[in-house]
């Protein structure tokens, strides 16, 4: 089956874009919603990324603190991180 | 002659029947035995020399006898003196075996015990490491109230300094 080249750079195109999106997507994972001079504390501790389009989700296996994920990256800066960091410096020491 | 009693013609008779016994004697008696006398010595003189050989050979073969017994002693004190070396050898060599076994089973048994030591101490560590974590976990979710969560959160998004990693996944 032959595609037609202009409507498969369309939908290269399209594809490419929604990635794009996805991938500067931040996703703030939080145990109960911010307040906005939170908000605007986090836009400023982090400058690089792209808030316009920022989803806040409530996760109470966060604990306290926040985790924000951005395409493939992770920034921890909740309670069950420090908890699991904790874990893991347990065990490295001998 | 006659006066004294003595008969001359019987007396001739008497000497010439003398003479005659004596010849007849001499040649048909003395001869032959002397002959038989004479071989006789010689067959003694034959057999004393041939016990003489005989006791000679005994005896060397005796002396020779001896000597082999002396040269087979020898040679088994020889003989024994080196099985006795080389069954110490054979000792000394069976002792560093066994040693050198019985160090192996040893070090084996330590590296063991050591082993099952280690996973034994990783076993209650991680058991250790996990139950308090879990009791830290599940206290900080029962004895945070909102407030108090907020203000946790508020602490940290405003000390945070940008030390923190970030996860690639």
């Amino acid at each position: 089956m032959k595609i037609n080249p202009k409507l498969k750079d369309e939908l290269k195109k399209i594809l490419i874009d929604k990635l794009q999106k996805e991938q500067d997507l931040v996703v703030v994972y939080c145990a109960d919603s911010l307040e906005s001079d939170e908000k605007q504390v986090l836009e400023k501790k982090f400058p690089d990324l792209n808030w316009t389009n920022a989803v806040y989700k409530i996760d109470r296996s966060v604990i306290a603190g926040v985790v924000i994920k951005v395409g493939s990256k992770t920034i921890d800066l909740s309670l069950s991180g420090s908890l699991l960091k904790l874990s893991n410096t347990l065990y490295e020491i001998d | 002659m006659e006066n004294l009693g003595i008969d001359g013609k019987l007396l001739l008779a008497q000497v010439i029947n003398f003479v005659l016994f004596f010849i007849l004697v001499k040649k048909f008696v003395v001869k032959p035995f002397t002959a038989f006398l004479n071989q006789e010595r010689k067959n003694e003189e034959e057999k004393n020399k041939l016990l003489e050989k005989l006791k000679k050979s005994e005896e060397a073969s005796l002396e020779a006898e001896v000597k082999a017994k002396e040269k087979m002693k020898k040679e088994f004190d020889v003989l024994f003196v080196q099985a006795k070396k080389e069954a110490q050898s054979l000792r000394t060599d069976l002792v560093k075996q066994a040693e050198t076994d019985a160090q192996e089973i040893r070090d084996k048994s330590k590296k063991l015990l050591e082993e099952e030591k280690n996973a034994l101490y990783r076993d209650v560590k991680d058991k250790i490491v996990k139950t308090s974590l879990m009791i830290v976990d599940k206290a900080l979710k029962e004895s945070l109230d909102e407030a108090s969560r907020k203000q946790v959160t508020g602490y940290i998004i405003k000390n945070y300094q940008g030390k923190l990693k970030v996860y690639e996944n």
